[in-house]
């Protein structure tokens, strides 16, 4: 039987035990925000990864008390007053991390080695996560399970099976989930947005990145892991390996299985600003053609250099990433991206670290004209603590991060089998390849499975 | 032959240029080379060991595409003899990631075998979990009975993971074993294979769990409901769900009440409309809207 909305209402009058529950004596105030009383001012954070990313998250305990600023690397202009909020909770395998992240914090944070137990701190509110990228899915996941609102850093994913059973884990405990591709909430990435949907360029139908290559790595022993990290913990569900100073912590960047090199890593920063000046947030490529060079010695396994170019159709655009690709000729800078429109190019610029740059033309637009059709964000987190009392979807809310995450993740496929693939967005597989396919999941290791 | 003489003179060769060379053409190198690249990719050389490791992975990719490709029954033979017990664990390693990727049912028993292997049956289980069809989940059910307890969370995990439907019983009966971690990891199988069992599930008890565990136990309750959506037993755990004093599991519950859509669903949301907790409150509300229209 059809649900039509008379037929809705009419039953679901009937079966509430009393009519007090109709549509038109529901009080405004009960439907809205009117007249509530604010929420708790204060926010509790628990952070798990605390190493070079995961400290720029820490609300020391001394500014609890003052009218603070969110750091321009969070998005946004710098110039909003932050809720106030305390780091009460620390996580990281690393002791010597750990140690160093309480003194930051000051006052008496509570300290934790194992993740779980600090999702289980029922004190807690929200979780900043920024341990590496093999552990983002399953962290996300296990804390919207534990009902903590989320923000995480990017790549959100390192499979695709592992980004869609995050979306689904959001979903399901209706948790916000916001990905630290910051450079959304950057100014310089709403004003080239805001000249490009206004239609300045006309129909943009290409959109090139650069990027510098990677390195090469070179041949570093494999060592005995040092007795104030937990090593096994650090490998959690990847594929483990031996111990190696040259892989782990912030080198882990340069291996497939943990983080994918530079396409996974800045390729989620200038890829997510395409998407969503294109209004691809919920949609992907149909094929993805990709070609470069893995290191020839060492003990990395990433591409160093890299092309790769998506197709996308309705309406028809291709996106390239490349290391090291055409940079731009109007702005200076180590990576970024031209849209190329029928009327001319717009540049925008990093999209990550302190700021997102574009072409003067499109900073002068902005200052007249802002066309509404993309969203302003006042920074990214503070669009996150907004959208924990709103409960609204934040500007790079799960489903976009896993279509972003998504581009780096097939890209890296394309490269590691080198040839072309064809990819059916809607069912997320792989038309006719069955190797590909068997790529888009990758089974838990021990304890840790999605 | 010759060819293939100075396609394995050039893995060994000093030159990384010459070694990269080599390996990047391997894919049109015959499948006799596995063995001896096998051996190679044990090499005390780093630079020979990857070259021959990325070998085999260039020729392993090359009849990755098409499972009828002629050549692929000879790689995935010369793939099986070097993850047997003649060659180093790290080699056996990666030719189980490379079969995982290519191999067919018809290498199920052959792979399967290892699985007594202490220091290989994790990668055995993930080889196992990413080949397609029904052989490889008849091998882990087996595998299942076989195994210590230690090992037995393991391949429900994969069980769980490839929602396997023949798992399904094992699962409903594992979730009542004495052995916490057992009954925890069939739990969670159970849950993501979604299916009914032929008796009424039990879920273990959660007198005896942990803060974490019990988060768990939620969790899979929670998706069972999901994949039982419209059952009287999805209500039944949603509107059970309602009434816990968790924010987050009262979300899920308005959530999966909406998506099943139906007036009595609707009718167990209503009240959470005039929740005081805020969250609660706005989530029902977004409900609202989207099963009212």
């Amino acid at each position: 039987m059809k649900h039509t909305r008379r037929r809705f209402v009419k039953n679901t009058a009937t079966a509430a035990s009393a009519g007090a529950y109709l549509f038109d004596i529901v009080p405004a105030r009960a439907l809205g925000l009117q007249g509530e009383p604010p929420p708790s001012d204060v926010l509790n954070i628990g952070h798990i990864g605390i190493g070079g990313r995961g400290r720029r998250f820490l609300r020391p305990e001394a500014d609890m008390t003052k009218r603070i600023t969110a750091h321009t690397n969070l998005g946004g202009d710098g110039s909003r007053i932050m809720r106030p909020a305390r780091s009460m909770a620390l996580c990281d395998v690393d002791s010597g991390r750990l140690d160093q992240a309480a003194t930051l914090v000051g006052g008496r944070p509570r300290l934790y080695k194992d993740f779980r137990r600090l999702l289980e701190d029922k004190e807690v509110d929200a979780v900043y996560i920024a341990s590496p990228d093999h552990w983002h899915a399953l962290q996300t996941i296990m804390a919207c399970q534990a009902g903590k609102d989320v923000y995480v850093e990017k790549p959100a994913c390192n499979t695709i099976e592992e980004g869609r059973a995050m979306v689904k884990a959001a979903e399901r405990y209706g948790r916000v989930v916001q990905v630290g591709s910051q450079g959304r909430s950057q100014p310089g990435a709403w004003q080239a947005g805001n000249y490009i949907r206004a239609g300045r360029l006309g129909t943009v139908r290409k959109v090139t990145c650069w990027h510098y290559a990677s390195p090469d790595g070179d041949w570093t022993p494999d060592a005995e892991a040092p007795p104030s990290l937990d090593y096994e913990m650090w490998v959690g569900p990847a594929r483990w390996i031996p111990y190696n100073p040259k892989r782990t912590h912030g080198a882990f960047r340069w291996m497939i299985d943990f983080g994918g090199g530079q396409i996974r890593d800045r390729g989620a920063h200038v890829m997510s600003i395409a998407n969503w000046i294109m209004d691809c947030d919920h949609k992907g490529p149909v094929s993805i053609r990709a070609t470069g060079e893995p290191p020839k010695d060492g003990m990395y396994n990433s591409a160093v250099t890299m092309e790769v170019s998506y197709e996308f159709k309705n309406p028809d655009w291709t996106l390239v990433w490349a290391q090291p690709g055409v940079p731009s000729t109007t702005l200076d800078a180590r990576y970024g991206a031209v849209y190329w429109g029928d009327n001319g190019n717009l540049t925008v610029t990093l999209g990550d670290g302190d700021r997102t740059f574009t072409d003067q033309k499109a900073k002068d637009f902005a200052a007249e004209c802002d066309c509404g059709k993309i969203f302003r964000s006042p920074g990214h987190s503070e669009n996150f603590e907004d959208c924990i009392r709103t409960r609204e979807k934040p500007i790079m809310h799960m489903e976009a991060a896993h279509r972003v995450a998504s581009l780096c993740i097939l890209g890296n496929i394309g490269f590691q089998l080198q040839r072309g693939l064809d990819w059916d967005p809607v069912n997320e597989r792989f038309r006719n390849d069955e190797e590909a396919n068997r790529l888009l999941s990758r089974p838990g290791r021990g304890p840790w499975h999605l | 032959m010759a060819d293939e003489k100075k396609f394995l003179a050039d893995i060994q060769s000093d030159d990384a240029n010459v070694r990269f060379d080599a390996w990047r053409r391997a894919g049109e190198e015959s499948a006799t080379a596995i063995a001896q690249l096998g051996k190679l990719a044990a090499s005390t050389n780093p630079g020979v060991a990857k070259a021959a490791l990325e070998a085999i992975t260039t020729m392993t990719h090359a009849v990755g595409k098409d499972p009828a490709s002629a050549k692929r029954p000879a790689v995935v033979k010369g793939l099986l003899e070097i993850a047997g017990a003649g060659y180093a664990l790290p080699v056996r390693v990666h030719a189980l990631r490379m079969l995982s990727g290519i191999a067919g049912e018809e290498s199920v028993p052959a792979i399967a075998a290892q699985i007594a292997s202490a220091e290989l049956r994790e990668e055995v289980i993930y080889c196992l979990e990413q080949i397609p069809g029904r052989a490889p989940i008849q091998a882990m059910l087996t595998a299942y009975n076989n195994v210590r307890d230690e090992f037995k969370p393991r391949i429900l995990a994969a069980l769980g993971h490839r929602r396997a439907a023949e798992a399904v019983e094992l699962c409903a009966e594992a979730m009542r074993s004495p052995n916490k971690e057992v009954a925890l990891a069939a739990m969670k199988a159970f849950a993501r294979i979604g299916l009914k069992p032929a008796a009424e599930p039990r879920f273990p008890d959660t007198a005896q769990l942990s803060d974490w565990e019990k988060t768990e136990h939620t969790d899979s309750l929670l998706r069972y409901a999901d994949s039982q959506a419209g059952s009287p037993e999805a209500l039944r755990i949603y509107r059970t769900a309602l009434e816990r004093p968790e924010e987050h599991v009262q979300c899920a519950a308005v959530i999966g009440l909406a998506k099943i859509g139906t007036p009595e669903a609707a009718a167990a949301i209503v009240p959470k409309l005039k929740s005081t907790n805020r969250t609660v409150r706005l989530t029902a509300q977004q409900a609202w809207k989207a099963i009212a229209g």
